[in-house]
């Protein structure tokens, strides 16, 4: 490969990143609208089929589609690794993630097995043409550290998860018999405690120190997190091929070494935030900060269950547990991530085109007021949530409305920051166009 | 027999800077290098989009892992 076609390379087109970033917000609102529509009957338990397909517009439509575009976009700035043909690669997850995740979604909550497949069918082509450049850039990259090989492992319980699901799909469409709820514990689980955890471990290390400029995340925890992380979620998986007592005995411990491992990265982020250089409001990192309190309480939720077998059978509990995690720690990280990436892509790309002066400075390309008030939504959203749980009316129209906004503020923010993107960019074409005359 | 004088070194601290400073201040600094002087450049991690800029502008740059942690970058023209 050229000198040249490798620096053109090693900043994907901004288009690449915008489309996963400007498409997520829209399963916001979709699930917002989804969770009105279905009303107090989907609060039944967590298997309901409105549960269900609000859970996937969620973690595909919300998550998995920003976080996808951001490895693309992050793969070359904290790795030094290239996704190649980026422009490419990124049509070819986008497309059939969004439309795989709609289909999904709406096979989960009608019940229908024809979305199902085609689902299925593009879901597994989006995701395992990520996995595919994800992997192959990260094989390739420069850097080999804590958090290369943390992403590595998230990139590899994102292949399981992908797997599991594709059994369950299956399952539900009558393709084929299978446990199903063994698989979905197990997608769950990999879906959440191993891919996003670890990908967020992974990102953290570097990331937080660089934007929140933080101490350094110590050594210690950094080289055996995400590696025991992984161990642990693989004996977990592995304990229902042991027999019944010793099965349940491995259960519980590696679960407590799961609770523990992802207690130590929370505690320790708060610490390291805590311990800031400079004390200045930072929306990211208050959002931040509500992902990780989301997290602890979503360990001590989980451990009292482990003490007290009216917290585990109770059906609101899984239903709060995975409202802490998802709305609470997953798109709390996420959302206050983009704040940063966001602005800067944009700052990054405007000054390899424009003169220095007309360069917008990184803090005037989102307004931070802009910012707040999508945290002070997003704030409203988790106790609206898990109120609705237990109270259903009128909360659960309240935390729909909540939602509806949070989606709403995020893509207000995204599509100003984009306008000035595009500004920036028209002024410099304009300027190249009158240089050349 | 006369030596050649020894290189300048510019010395360039982005340790506690928030992005996008750090790339600011390098390219700034590097624009404004004089004939035979260099850039010391102390960051807490490795700026892989920096190295493309400074590969794409005829600059090269040697990365050295220091004790702490953190990264010294030397770049020359």
């Amino acid at each position: 490969m050229s000198m040249a076609a490798l620096s053109l390379e090693q900043a994907p087109p901004i288009s690449v990143p915008f489309r996963f970033f400007l498409s997520a917000p829209l399963f916001l609102l979709l699930a917002a609208t989804a969770w009105l529509l279905a009303g107090s009957d989907a609060l039944a338990s967590r298997w309901t089929p409105a549960m269900l397909g609000i859970t996937h517009l969620l973690t595909l439509g919300f998550m998995a589609m920003i976080m996808c575009g951001a490895m693309l976009q992050l793969l070359p700035v904290l790795a030094g690794a290239p996704v190649p043909h980026p422009r490419l690669v990124a049509w070819l997850i986008h497309l059939p993630l969004l439309g795989g995740t709609l289909l999904l979604a709406y096979g989960l909550y009608f019940y229908a097995a024809l979305p199902l497949k085609l689902a299925m069918l593009l879901l597994a082509f989006a995701l395992a043409a990520f996995l595919l450049a994800a992997i192959y850039s990260l094989a390739r990259a420069p850097a080999r550290n804590d958090s290369t090989r943390a992403m590595l492992l998230a990139l590899a319980a994102l292949t399981l998860t992908l797997g599991l699901g594709l059994l369950l799909a299956a399952g539900v469409a009558n393709l084929a018999t299978i446990p199903v709820l063994s698989l979905t514990a197990l997608h769950a689980a990999w879906g959440l405690l191993g891919w996003t955890a670890l990908l967020v471990a992974g990102v953290a290390y570097q990331v937080v120190p660089m934007f929140q400029l933080t101490p350094a995340y110590p050594r210690l925890a950094t080289r055996w997190l995400a590696a025991s992380l992984f161990v642990l979620l693989l004996l977990w998986s592995a304990h229902p091929l042991l027999p019944d007592d010793a099965a349940s005995l491995l259960a519980r411990l590696a679960g407590m070494g799961i609770a523990v491992c992802l207690g130590v990265f929370a505690i320790l982020t708060l610490h390291l935030q805590f311990k800031r250089k400079r004390r200045v409001a930072d929306v990211t990192r208050q959002f931040w900060q509500l992902g990780m309190a989301s997290l602890l309480a979503a360990i001590v939720l989980w451990l009292g269950a482990q003490a007290s077998t009216a917290i585990a059978a109770s059906a609101a509990f899984p239903l709060v547990l995975g409202m802490l995690f998802i709305l609470g720690f997953a798109l709390s990280v996420i959302i206050g991530m983009l704040y940063k990436i966001v602005p800067f892509l944009i700052w990054f790309h405007l000054q390899s085109i424009l003169p220095a002066k007309q360069v917008p400075h990184m803090k005037e390309i989102i307004a931070d007021s802009g910012a707040r008030w999508h945290l002070r939504a997003h704030l409203l959203c988790l106790p609206l949530f898990l109120l609705s749980t237990l109270w259903l009316q009128p909360w659960m129209y309240a935390a729909g409305a909540a939602l509806m906004l949070n989606g709403i503020l995020l893509l207000g923010n995204l599509y100003r920051a984009l306008r000035r993107y595009l500004r920036g960019a028209s002024l410099a074409a304009a300027s190249s166009a009158a240089g050349k005359q | 027999m006369q030596q050649e004088p020894p290189a300048t070194i510019v010395e360039l601290d982005v340790r506690d800077l928030e992005p996008p400073e750090p790339m600011q201040l390098a390219l700034a600094a590097i624009a404004a290098l004089g004939e035979g002087e260099k850039l010391r450049m102390l960051h807490h991690r490795e700026p892989y989009p920096l190295y493309s800029i400074l590969q794409q502008r005829g600059f090269s740059h040697r990365t050295t892992e220091l004790a702490d942690g953190s990264y010294e970058i030397l770049i020359s023209r």
